[in-house]
Parts: structure tokens; sequence; C-alpha cells
């Protein structure tokens, strides 16, 4: 995530966007030094010495010491004077303007209902961003994520102490207590994972934070037993019957025909069986056959209740 | 290529600095870098004031003496150029800086950190003191925001084709009037033109590019609409459902009001698509129980008489 890591190339317009933003950041840090002054701006610090180097060349007309930029960097530390028509920041760009408001709407959904002063704040500056940049109030970001649990399980990591969560697991459709270790939050695919050793399963498992409804310091020892072998995998086969796009998604396959049959397989028997009653006779189930005749026997009990 | 930036800046310093309209053979006399023919100087201006443009600089376009229609005259104005968000706290800024780091990795990362460098050129401190603890990132999938929002703003006509509830594909035009993202999809709001009703889709159901149309002229934003309610939506009929004591988490997630009876609870459910929240139901099973609407019941009994068929 290209911090601090240089750019490749940059054209006259980027160039001359950068050198106009580079003269009220100086202004306002007097003697930064040329290496962080480039890692700021994202460029070399070659790339840095020539933009300064054509500032340099810059002022009003006349063109004589009295009105160029006096802009000193030869020690290796940037300073800035005589620049007062370029020392105040540029206004906020539509594109810019967008990248905050949402950022602070995320932001917004984080925060806890207590802290009113950030509330208050984040709206304030939305309102007066969105002004800014002619931006539409239109915008909503939300997480789905609770502050309070992100803000436990960092506080574990950092302190190497154990958590007692409870969790949602969707599958079994059960919220479960369990006492975890906390290792590291990792995103994929748009989910927020925790990756911890659970001592209910003793074993290592991500958790699905979104799904994590409370977490509480709790005491744990250094896990010792050896992991324990991981679950086997079903394997399954559908038919399609019907397109859908629910089926589509659900079974992630995107490519379906009437008619396809479809082989994957899955680690949870409850997950197969929900997705086919939910995909709703979209998808047909022929193997493994305990599950199909389960998936009769369950749609004819709700029958039952409906009809009966 | 350093002539070209260097001329930019000269020009901008220059009409930044001018009270009155310049003309252009003023800046010809007296900025540097216009050279050649008159005809080349003129060509070359131009295309600097397009450059300028692009960069979101505005010319302002005068005439020196409004008594004689002489020749026209360019300024920038300070108050246009600067960025005003007029009083601004420390807490503000470190907020501002928070909002940012929300997009690395994601599409607009790189117009975040340019705001943030802005920000941080205001030479305001940041009170990270009482900032949240918040591990939040952005991903979008590359979907292009600020064109949706740039379409709101304008009331633009979005085209684009849908992939629809049976997966077939259809052609949308609609006028988008909102932003949003939830649990880490992203969903624009629009009136539909072709049933002028509101409708919500998500961002990686659409099939190939987007191409913005010049909008309807007399198109108003929907009185009732709010972008923070687009989920919530209480216009909808309920469903009266039962769910088992301790199950079904997900469906109470989305219930307006929930009585306990013992061994149930019931639950009111806005029905927002009758197709998803019965796929949702059967989902789980018989842990839970529909009493209304018929409508329903009778989508409900229907799909598991196929069930059966199909598995028994």
């Amino acid at each position: 995530m290209g911090k601090g890591e240089a750019k490749r190339t940059s054209s006259p317009l980027e160039r001359t966007s950068r050198l106009l933003d580079l003269v009220p950041y100086i202004n306002t840090h007097q003697g930064i030094s040329l290496v962080d002054l480039a890692e700021v701006f994202e460029v070399s610090t070659e790339q840095m010495i020539s933009d300064l180097t054509t500032l340099w060349m810059c002022g009003l007309p006349g063109y004589t010491p009295l009105e160029l930029m006096d802009l000193d960097f030869e020690s290796g530390y940037v300073t800035i004077r005589n620049a007062p028509t370029l020392a105040k920041p540029r206004s906020i760009t539509h594109e810019e303007g967008v990248a905050l408001v949402l950022g602070l709407e995320v932001l917004r959904s984080t925060i806890s209902s207590e802290r009113l002063d950030l509330i208050s704040a984040i709206g304030s500056l939305s309102q007066r961003i969105a002004g800014l940049v002619n931006l539409p109030s239109a915008l909503s970001a939300s997480s789905g994520i609770s502050s309070e649990v992100t803000v436990s399980i960092r506080a574990a990591i950092k302190n190497r102490s154990g958590l007692k969560i409870s969790y949602h697991s969707l599958y079994k459709d059960e919220i479960s207590e369990r006492v975890v270790l906390p290792l590291e939050l990792i995103e994929s695919q748009s989910y927020l994972y925790l990756h911890a050793y659970c001592f209910t399963a003793q074993d290592f498992r991500h958790f699905r934070v979104d799904r994590i409804q409370s977490a509480d310091t709790a005491q744990v020892e250094k896990p010792s037993a050896a992991p324990t072998m991981s679950p086997e995998k079903i394997g399954y086969q559908l038919k399609v019957h019907k397109l859908t796009r629910d089926v589509a998604e659900r079974f992630e396959e995107p490519n379906l025909e009437a008619g396809t049959v479809l082989k994957a397989s899955s680690f949870s028997h409850q997950w197969i069986t929900r997705s086919v009653l939910a995909s709703g006779g979209a998808v047909e189930l022929t193997s493994p056959t305990e599950i199909r005749s389960e998936i009769a026997k369950r749609a004819k009990t709700i029958l039952n209740r409906y009809e009966g | 290529m350093s002539r070209k930036s260097e001329r930019l800046i000269n020009l901008t310093i220059a009409l930044l600095a001018t009270k009155r309209f310049i003309t252009k053979s003023e800046i010809f006399k007296t900025i540097e870098g216009y050279e050649g023919s008159p005809e080349a100087k003129g060509r070359m201006f131009e295309r600097d004031k397009d450059d300028l443009r692009t960069l979101g600089i505005e010319i302002e376009v005068g005439s020196f003496d409004p008594l004689f229609n002489d020749e026209a005259g360019y300024r920038i104005k300070q108050e246009r150029y600067q960025l005003d968000l007029g009083e601004i706290t420390a807490l503000e800024v470190s907020l501002l800086s928070l909002a940012a780091q929300a997009w690395q990795g994601a599409s607009l990362d790189d117009a975040a950190q340019r705001a943030l460098v802005k920000l941080n050129s205001l030479g305001i401190a940041v009170d990270e003191a009482n900032l949240p603890d918040t591990v939040l990132f952005f991903s979008d999938g590359g979907v292009d925001l600020a064109m949706i929002t740039m379409a709101i703003a304008e009331h633009q006509i979005l085209e684009f084709t849908y992939r629809n509830h049976d997966l077939s594909e259809e052609e949308r035009r609609v006028v988008p009037i909102g932003l949003s993202t939830r649990s880490g999809f992203w969903y624009f709001t629009g009136v539909d033109q072709d049933i002028q009703e509101v409708r919500t889709f998500r961002f990686d159901r659409v099939i190939g590019a987007f191409s913005a149309k010049r909008g309807p002229e007399d198109f108003e934003t929907p009185e009732d609409f709010d972008a923070q309610r687009v989920f919530d939506n209480t216009n909808h009929e309920n469903a009266l459902v039962d769910i088992r004591r301790g199950k079904g988490t997900s469906l109470r997630a989305l219930a307006i009001a929930t009585k306990s009876m013992g061994e149930w609870d019931q639950v009111q459910i806005p029905i927002l698509d009758m197709k998803t929240l019965s796929s949702l139901l059967l989902w789980h099973g018989d842990d839970v129980y529909v009493h209304s609407p018929a409508e329903l019941r009778e989508e409900i009994i229907a799909t598991l008489k196929g069930l059966v068929n199909l598995h028994g």
C-alpha cells in the first residue's frame, strides 16, 4: 500500500499539483528532512530534490531573487521563505471530498454512541466538506462491527491476554461462549477476521469480527495441547433446476445453466442442508444421500406444521 | 519536462497575486516560459488554462475596464484557491486523518492521501489522545465512487446492465440519489427512470461499465429519501414470525419488534423483498414459523412442496 514507496514517473500535471502542495506543507513543517518530505509525497529523494530545484526557480514576474521563493535544502533539511501567494493549502477536489466524507461516515458507525463529542464533530465536518465540493448529502457507510469489540481485541493482541467472546455461528445458528487467545486481525474479501487460538475447540480458528457479539478479558494459560485434526470436508453434488442470483452467489458459481451439475465441498453438514433449503427448490442435492433424505425429512416436518 | 510545470506554477502565482485582471499580452510579456510566435504562445496559454482547470484551479475571466470593451483579463481568486474549512480544531483534523486512513489499499487511497497532505499543511497539531481506536478499512473492489457521487450531484442518468434475481440481465436507467456501504458491499440508490420508483442496487451485481448521460432537467430527489435509512425502510409490510428461543440471530437483527412467548419469541420483520425473506426463513428450517402475511406463507409452503418433490 504504496506508503513510503516511490511511485514510478509522474506526468507534468501530477508534478505541478505536487509542487503546488509542497509549498504550504514545507511552510508549516519548516526544517523537515528531505527524506521525510519525499515519503510524505510518495516520491524518491532524487525526485524530491528535482521538484525543489524547479520550485526554487518559481516566483512572481520579474524573477529576481526578491520575487523568487527562498528555498533552502542543501543541508538535507528544507525551509521556505517568501512564498506568500502559495502559502495556504489548495482546496480539495470532488474526489478527495468523497473520500473524506465516506471515511467520516464509516468512522461514525464505529464510534460508541456515548462519544457525543466525536459524533457531533464528524457531523459538522461532513457538512463543511460536502459544501466545499458540491457533494450531495446522500452518502452513508457503516461497518456492522461493534467498536467495543474491536477495542477489546486490539488490547488483547497487544497485551497477549485471553478473551472470552460470545460468537454467533451462522451455520449452527447458535451463540457460543468461547475462550480464545487472539493472535491477529486479518482482512479478507471485505470482512475482518480474528485469528485466534480457541481453547474451546483446542485449535486455531478464524472468527468473523462482525459476528462477535461481546469480548471481555479472560485468564488463559498458554495453549499446551497439540492442535487436533482439522475436520474433514464433505463433498456434495447439486443439480441446478432454476437459475437464480441467490444460487450463483451462495455456491460461488457464476456460470450457471439449467441442468448444470455442481460438485463442491464444505466443512459443515449444517451449511449444506441450510443452503439447499434456502435455495428453495432451485437446486437439488443429489449426493450425499444422507443429507438428501434429511432435507426431504426436514421440509416435510415444516410443511406439516403449516398444513396441520 | 520541468519547463511545463515551472510555467504552470509561475502562471498560478501571477494570477493569484494580482488583484485586477491581467491580460494575455501582459502574461506573455512578464511570465517566464511563453515562447515562439504569437499563435504558438496563444495555443500554449489555452492548454495551460485547461490543465489548471483539470487540477481544480478556477481561472476567472473578466474585463480589465468595464467601460471599454477591450481585451479579456484573467485572475485566480485566493478564496476559491485556498482550502477553507472555517475554524478547525486539532480533534477535527485528527478525525479527518482517520477518515482518510480508512481508504488504505482501496480505490480512493490516492485521493485520500492527497487530501491528508493538504490538511496537514494547515499546521494544526493532531489530537490523538481523544481519538477512537478503530481498525476499519474500505474495500470496494475498484468501484469508481467519485463517478457515482458526481452523477448524484449533477442528477445524471447512469445506464448499466444489472443481474436480476433470476440471473437474467436487464438494462437499467437510473438517476442515482445515494451511495452506501454495509457489511463489505457497496450499494447505490436511485430513481429507476423506466418505472419512476426508488430502487437500491449492489455494485457487484452490475455487469460491465456504467455510462453517465445528461439527466432529466426537472429531476428532484424524492422528499422522503434518507441515505442513512436505505436499509431500514419502515414503509414496508411486516411479516409476523415465531422464532425458537436462542435461535435465529440473523433474523432477529432484522426485527423491529419482539415479544417473548416462552419457548418461542414472536417478531415483526419488515418485508423488503418477499423472495429474499422467504429464502432467509427457509435457511432457519423448523426454528421459525410464519403467521402472516398469507402471501409469504403461501410462498414458503409452495417452496417446501417443491423441496419435498425434488428430494423425496
